[in-house]
């Protein structure tokens, strides 16, 4: 059987279990109500949660282009900079080891409860990393490539375009991956902690009226809206990086190569 | 050691047109903040058009910043460096074609659009660019592979498609940097002649620089031998073996001696 496969009857099977389990009575519904209710108590309040969805989107989509924008560009900069790296790097990196949460409350004496104060977070949140993945990624350009480039004349700005800026598009790409990622946790965290509204407003909620189906509905929520994006990502990933050469198909393609120009030769 | 008088002995009437090489008194004077270190110290040089000349030396003797002087990607202290009669001072592509010891391809483009590269730098219409990237690819052996990106490539077809680029807007001279040093040992032969096909069926002035004897002395017309820092020039030899070069001739007599030559000069200076 291949991993394919046993992959998609490992989901199948924890699919039916969160029906079976509840229903059957071995675990309490409060504790884990079944996938049933749950798609049941996100359906009778889809009104809600659409509109939940599009604040907690909101969210996301405006941290999400300053962290990542943010992180990738000043990453760019001050991993190109040897002298700004060596002195930015330590103050960077220490800051990144704080538990960045506690800033939240910070931030809504700041900004207030509304989504501000989670934009303000979750971009630093997904800042941090995204920046730090860049200037590492940005120092693994092969400096031979931009001598190769003007050796055949090309000028600064076509060395920019020609050269930096495709290769660092494996760089950017995992930015993008580390820092989204992050902003999605950090948006659905600080709603869950003081707001009005969102997704994670919503599970805290029902949370404290112990409505676990609607909790549930919300959990769901997050999890497809990860899921969706990280597929995102990836399909990104596949249509930019075909000269990523660790993958098996390009490995087959270098081998196919071989053969062929061996036969060729004979 | 060889007097130099030869080496500096020019002619420049007959030195001067296309594909002509001459390096007058060039120094190369790192500052440090202790003190100056000398890489290059006053070498001359010429090379005459077509010529397959090698620069051989120890480690760290020069020779590949003497290549990078006569590229234009590296200043010299003092000197000068005639390119066509020309001074080089600056990448000329229409003069000076390099190849470089990675293949150094592009890994987002595919073979055809790493050949056509330094056309797309000067905005070469793409037919125009396809044509010459296919003529190029088709003269280096590799008539077919032109889709494959680099990561689909062996060693030595990289190094095919990176002569390729170096050939493509036909310049006079090719200069190569150990363009073989990272590939294996039977690769490496073959590519030797290869590079010595496309060498005759092209006419180019090639300045080729290694660390190995056998490919110095196998490729040669000329072996200029270079000392360890301060660099100097300190033999130049020519090599009387007819071509097309073969297998057989490794063995020979001339070549064992020549090959001698070379490495009592380097051990000396190691």
């Amino acid at each position: 059987m291949s991993a394919h496969t046993l992959r998609r009857l490992i989901i199948l099977s924890l699919i039916v279990l969160w029906e079976l389990v509840p229903r059957l009575g071995l675990i309490p519904e409060l504790f884990l109500p079944s996938l049933s209710s749950t798609l049941a108590a996100g359906w009778n309040d889809a009104g809600e949660y659409g509109h939940a969805l599009m604040v907690t989107l909101y969210e996301v989509s405006i941290s999400m282009v300053l962290a990542c924008g943010g992180g990738i560009l000043c990453g760019a900069v001050v991993g190109s900079l040897p002298k700004l790296r060596t002195l930015m790097m330590p103050i960077v990196s220490s800051l990144y080891a704080i538990p960045l949460v506690i800033l939240y409350p910070v931030f809504n004496v700041w900004f207030g409860i509304g989504s501000e104060s989670k934009i303000a977070f979750a971009s630093i949140y997904g800042f941090l990393p995204t920046m730090l993945g860049t200037a590492a990624g940005i120092q693994t350009i092969d400096p031979q490539l931009l001598v190769a480039a003007r050796s055949m004349g090309a000028t600064l700005t076509q060395r920019l375009i020609y050269v930096i800026l495709p290769a660092a598009i494996p760089t950017v790409l995992t930015g993008l991956r580390i820092g989204g990622a992050l902003v999605i946790v950090g948006v659905v965290v600080s709603e869950m902690l003081i707001s009005s509204a969102g997704i994670g407003y919503l599970i805290s909620r029902y949370r404290t009226i112990l409505d676990s189906p609607h909790v549930f509905a919300g959990v769901l929520l997050v999890l497809v809206l990860t899921i969706a994006y990280s597929a995102l990502v990836r399909w990104v990933e596949r249509k930019a990086a075909i000269w990523q050469t660790g993958t098996r198909a390009g490995q087959n393609a270098a081998d196919d190569a071989r053969t062929g120009a061996i036969a060729s030769a004979a | 050691m060889q007097p130099l008088a030869n080496v500096t002995s020019f002619k420049p009437a007959t030195t001067t047109g296309a594909g002509a090489i001459q390096v007058f008194n060039v120094s190369q004077v790192f500052k440090t903040t202790t003190q100056d270190v000398v890489a290059l110290d006053n070498v001359s040089l010429e090379v005459t058009p077509g010529r397959f000349v090698v620069l051989v030396g120890p480690s760290g003797c020069g020779k590949s910043t003497l290549l990078m002087m006569m590229a234009g990607l590296r200043e010299q202290t003092s000197g000068t460096v005639l390119i066509n009669g020309t001074p080089i001072t600056k990448p000329d592509p229409d003069r000076v074609g390099v190849v470089f010891q990675e293949a150094s391809l592009f890994p987002w483009l595919t073979a055809e659009e790493n050949v056509e590269f330094p056309l797309t730098l000067r905005g070469t219409p793409k037919a125009e660019r396809r044509a010459k990237a296919q003529d190029a690819l088709k003269l280096v052996g590799l008539d077919g592979f032109g889709k494959r990106h680099p990561h689909e490539l062996s060693g030595g077809m990289k190094q095919r498609v990176s002569i390729a680029r170096g050939l493509v807007q036909n310049p006079p001279v090719l200069l190569m940097d150990e363009p073989f040093a990272a590939l294996d040992e039977q690769t490496r032969m073959t590519m030797g002649d290869e590079l010595l096909r496309i060498w005759a069926a092209t006419g180019k002035t090639v300045v080729f620089v290694t660390h190995s004897l056998t490919e110095a002395v196998y490729l040669a017309d000329e072996v200029l031998v270079m000392s360890a820092r301060p660099g100097r020039i300190v033999d130049r030899l020519q090599v009387p073996l007819p071509r097309p070069r073969t297998y057989d001739m490794l063995s020979g007599e001339t070549f064992g001696t020549l090959r001698d030559r070379i490495w009592r000069h380097i051990r000396k200076s190691a």
